[in-house]
């Protein structure tokens, strides 16, 4: 993969786990999530060409061409979109804490040591717990990323890895 | 929990100092007072109406002010300090000796003029303050510090660790800034302005500036005349209206700077730093070691003009978070914890040791950015200027507008050299440092075990150029400018870069203890 800075390469010491993908029952969920956000949008344009219309009745080639173009986006974006992401969101679990890569086009890569972690949530909408996922918040003490989240975790999965990545030293990390 | 038992057996009998209520009703008026304020100018006529809501919202204050003042009291019990408010449903607060970070004190001029303070009692949790007492005299004021920092002592020595705090150990004077430092404070810092501003606002708000108001002043002015003055008097009088202007703005950045800044003085106690000012509210904060995260040294044009220099601390938690969340909007100056508002060069050093003594500045192997960052930069300039300044130029000028475009592309490429020369990190035991920007310098240095977790970010630009964006986040950086963000740094770089710096997060946390 062509993403950031490759996990496999050698500055990493050999004890490190494999990297993980998320469950891909996620993608059904976020399918949802992006539908809902493109439903917003194609409802904002159509608005907007439904005033030119109005308005400007000599406009009419103008919204067509809006409505011809955004559509098949939109609809292309809901199908592609969740895969896409699913690809491109992995995370690591090692000695020192958590490594989560995000992100399509922009593309992130968290580094979030255990000892940092103040506490943590699991949590599940209701069309995750149809699908069986849940997302994983790792809250710090920071200012930037006071909230890391993990989503797409089978719910298992996602309390295991918090179990596992409780800090087991009382310490003050601040 | 022994401390919980504590609290049932023990029953806090010290009250608060007996105009308390007053501070108590003033405090939560704040928020009301511009509504009194605004009543009062807005509806002259309607003026009763205003008042009997603004009464109405009051009153229950005052009463709650008073309640306060009979029910409140506090006490020091076996191991903490105990605060009790209320009678009917009690909230009994106890909070570890040994939890306690600081015990800090702000007094305004009404607290001076009748010898009381509010006191803030801090502890590690971060956020808020733990508790707020407003207010106490000052004779309780100590006791309350002696008798917690006491039991903190002999709690720490019972515990067998080693005593914290030997016997009074000597307070040792780092810095101290005197009328002719305050001064260049000032000149530099130029806060007048903010100042003038905001009353320029209020007044045009109120509507002094109505033609109607205007006019008879005008006319009373030998303005009107001017024409007949000629040409040169009208400029010298327009040039020496600006140089006043200017000259006021700044004699009064110099007085605020006098008043807030009175008497500036950080001392160090016990590995502690400790930073007193203020004229007419006198601040007194306790910055201790283990709560100092980031400094950051920023050096403006004005600063290198007058050959100084200043220097802040980000600390986790405490005051500098709680008055950033916008709590209490009458202690705007606390929101930056300052080691020095201004200082020389050559002290900078010494004061940023007092404050990270894990540091050591000696010797710094300074490392740039990717090798095209420059030409990148360069290009992010022009698309800028392309879209944000040239377009509306192309409209008002025609084709004028190229030639404009072009000639600023040399500054554009100076800027963007200056960019890449000024930006430079260095990674080293214990610490991060890094330095920006050329015509504001500023330097931050983060001790690695200060780090809470690091991103590294790619845009598809970065992508197309082999770059990433690392961002380490640490605690109590609140302001944006205090983000430590480095772009442009080549991907591989940047990439075992945050290896490390996660490395170094993960790894115990050796500098715990306050003592060094």
């Amino acid at each position: 993969m062509n993403g950031i800075i490759n996990l496999n390469s050698d500055t990493l010491p050999d004890n490190v786990d494999q990297e993980h993908s998320v469950d891909p029952r996620a993608i059904k969920v976020w399918r949802w999530s992006v539908l809902g956000h493109s439903l917003f949008v194609i409802f904002l344009f159509l608005v907007g060409a439904l005033f030119l219309l109005l308005n400007y009745r000599y406009l009419w080639p103008v919204a067509a061409a809006i409505c011809a173009v955004i559509l098949p986006v939109l609809i292309l974006t809901t199908l592609r979109y969740p895969k896409a992401y699913y690809r491109h969101l992995r995370y690591r679990v090692d000695d020192e804490g958590i490594r989560i890569q995000k992100g399509v086009f922009w593309r992130t890569l968290s580094f979030l040591p255990r000892v940092r972690i103040q506490h943590s949530d699991v949590s599940q909408g209701p069309l995750q717990r149809r699908h069986g996922v849940s997302t994983l918040k790792l809250y710090t003490a920071g200012s930037q990323f006071t909230k890391i989240e993990l989503d797409g975790l089978e719910y298992d999965t996602a309390m295991a890895l918090r179990n596992q990545l409780q800090r087991n030293e009382t310490d003050d990390a601040v | 929990m022994p401390s919980e038992q504590d609290a049932e057996e023990f029953r806090p009998e010290k009250r608060l100092h007996s105009l308390s209520w007053l501070f108590i009703f003033l405090h939560h008026n704040r928020a009301i007072l511009p509504l009194f304020v605004a009543v009062l100018v807005g509806a002259r006529k309607e003026a009763y109406i205003g008042l009997t809501v603004v009464g109405a919202l009051t009153v229950p204050v005052l009463l709650n002010a008073l309640w306060l003042q009979f029910t409140m009291r506090y006490g020091f019990s076996e191991s903490g300090l105990v605060i009790r408010e209320g009678v009917f449903f009690q909230n009994v607060r106890t909070i570890d000796y040994t939890r306690i970070e600081n015990v800090d004190t702000t007094r305004g001029i009404m607290h001076r003029l009748l010898g009381v303070a509010q006191v803030q009692i801090e502890t590690s949790s971060g956020g808020k303050a733990e508790a707020s007492i407003r207010v106490l005299g000052l004779q309780a004021v100590e006791e309350l510090r002696a008798h917690i920092f006491e039991q903190r002592t002999q709690g720490q020595e019972a515990e067998g660790g080693a005593p914290a705090i030997a016997a009074e150990p000597p307070e040792e004077l780092l810095l101290s800034l005197d009328a002719g430092e305050l001064i260049r404070y000032g000149l530099i810092d130029n806060r007048g302005m903010v100042i003038v501003a905001a009353i320029v606002a209020l007044l045009a708000d109120s509507g002094i500036f109505k033609e109607e108001n205007i006019e008879p002043i005008l006319r009373s002015l030998p303005f009107l005349e001017l024409p007949e003055l000629g040409l040169m008097i009208s400029i010298v009088l327009g040039v020496s209206f600006v140089l006043i202007l200017t000259l006021a703005i700044r004699v009064l950045s110099i007085v605020m700077a006098l008043v807030v800044f009175h008497d500036f003085r950080l001392s160090r106690k016990a590995g502690d730093l400790h930073s007193q000012y203020g004229l007419l509210t006198r601040i007194s904060l306790t910055l201790r070691q283990r709560r100092i995260q980031v400094v950051h040294q920023k050096s403006s044009l004005l600063h290198r003009l007058f050959k100084r220099t200043s220097l802040q601390v980000d600390l986790a938690g405490g005051i500098a978070a709680a008055e950033g969340a916008g709590q209490n909007s009458g202690n705007k100056a606390l929101r930056e914890v300052w080691l020095a508002p201004v200082c020389l060069p050559s002290d900078a050093e010494r004061l940023i040791l007092s404050a990270l003594p894990q540091v050591s500045l000696g010797q710094i192997n300074w490392n740039g950015l990717a090798p095209r960052a420059r030409a990148r930069r360069f290009r992010q300039g022009v698309y800028t200027w392309a879209i944000v300044i040239t377009a509306p130029a192309a409209w008002f000028l025609g084709w004028w507008a190229i030639g404009i475009f072009f000639a600023v592309l040399p500054l554009l490429w100076l800027n963007a050299s200056l960019y890449v020369k000024t930006t430079a990190w260095a990674l080293h035991d214990t610490f991060f440092i890094y330095k920006r920007g050329w015509l504001t310098r500023k330097i931050s240095i983060v001790p690695l075990n200060r780090i809470q977790s690091v991103r590294l970010t790619e845009s598809p630009f970065d992508r197309r150029y082999r770059m990433a964006n690392l961002k380490a986040d640490t605690a109590g950086a609140s302001a944006p400018g205090r983000r430590f963000e480095i772009a442009f740094l080549d991907r591989e770089v940047a990439g075992c870069l945050a290896v490390d710096l996660y490395r170094a997060a993960a790894a115990p946390l050796t500098q715990k203890s306050y003592t060094g």
